[in-house]
């Protein structure tokens, strides 16, 4: 328990987002919307830490989601740019378009 | 009443999350991520983690959900097509995902409260106090948040080289 929430709820939860965004990730095929499922999944890691980190009772769990947060702001900026790049190249950002790597 | 609005919340922020899957308009999947988040960031407050829900809410729904919103209308895509064939496989690894949570699901909630650990090492009112999480953050993990900062900087330096028009077309 953590206060009053039981930790298995925090991570009922966060298991049904992450399960949320996989499908997402899985079924668009907009690259935007593929990048944005996989933010989501990221989000429902750092839900499933910190409610182990409160329960735990430290503050190990807030700062490993800081230092996450940070991370995935790195990421989207860099996997934007590839995406106005990759725009620029091919006219489109539809995945099933893009397969030039596909053997 | 602390788990009622952890259950209101997090019910919102799935729902939202499952409206932007389901969304064929990028605009407006973005736009339900963005409700989603401010949701998780309400559980992370009754997760006694204050500071991250307001970097949530800075960071996530306003710094990087913006630029993904900037970007969609810089390139100007329109909502997805349906496609003519299916997409079997998957379809299938999405139903396997789902089959796997409610798997997850039955059993957390068959060892609910007894596999997992509840003692509160510290007051729940200390474990999110900023003042104390920045002690430990410059103390133990200065290195890391170093780190970071490069590793900021370097998306920057890269993000600027990747969206950069080529040298040879400017003209």
């Amino acid at each position: 328990m953590i206060g009053t929430i039981p930790l298995s709820e925090v991570l009922i939860v966060s298991g049904a987002l992450f399960c949320i965004g996989l499908c997402g990730a899985l079924l668009r095929r907009n690259a935007i919307q593929i990048f944005l499922s996989i933010e989501l999944m990221m989000n429902s890691a750092n839900l499933a830490i910190l409610g182990y980190g409160a329960s735990l009772g430290t503050r190990e769990g807030q700062i490993v989601v800081f230092f996450v947060i940070a991370i995935a702001a790195a990421e989207a900026a860099v996997g934007l740019a590839i995406f106005v790049s990759l725009f620029r190249h091919t006219e489109t950002i539809d995945v099933n378009r893009v397969n030039l790597l596909k053997w | 009443m602390d788990r009622l609005v952890f259950e209101v919340a997090a019910a919102i922020a799935i729902v939202f999350a499952a409206l932007m899957v389901l969304s064929r308009n990028p605009v407006r999947s973005v736009l339900s991520l963005v409700v989603s988040f401010f949701a998780l960031a309400g559980c992370y407050v009754l997760l006694f983690s204050p500071f991250i829900a307001v970097i949530q809410v800075i960071v996530y729904a306003g710094a990087i959900l913006v630029l993904f919103l900037f970007v969609l209308m810089l390139l100007n895509v329109g909502p997805e097509r349906p496609e003519k064939t299916g997409r079997p496989i998957q379809t299938l690894l999405s139903g396997i995902a789902i089959v796997l949570f409610a798997g997850f699901l039955l059993s957390t909630l068959r060892h609910s409260g007894s596999a997992v650990p509840r003692a509160l090492a510290a007051e729940p009112n200390v474990l999110g106090k900023p003042d104390a999480l920045a002690r430990e953050l410059f103390g133990g993990y200065l290195l890391h948040f170093e780190a970071v900062s490069v590793l900021l900087l370097a998306a920057l330096v890269g993000a600027f080289v990747l969206a950069r028009r080529d040298r040879g077309s400017r003209a």
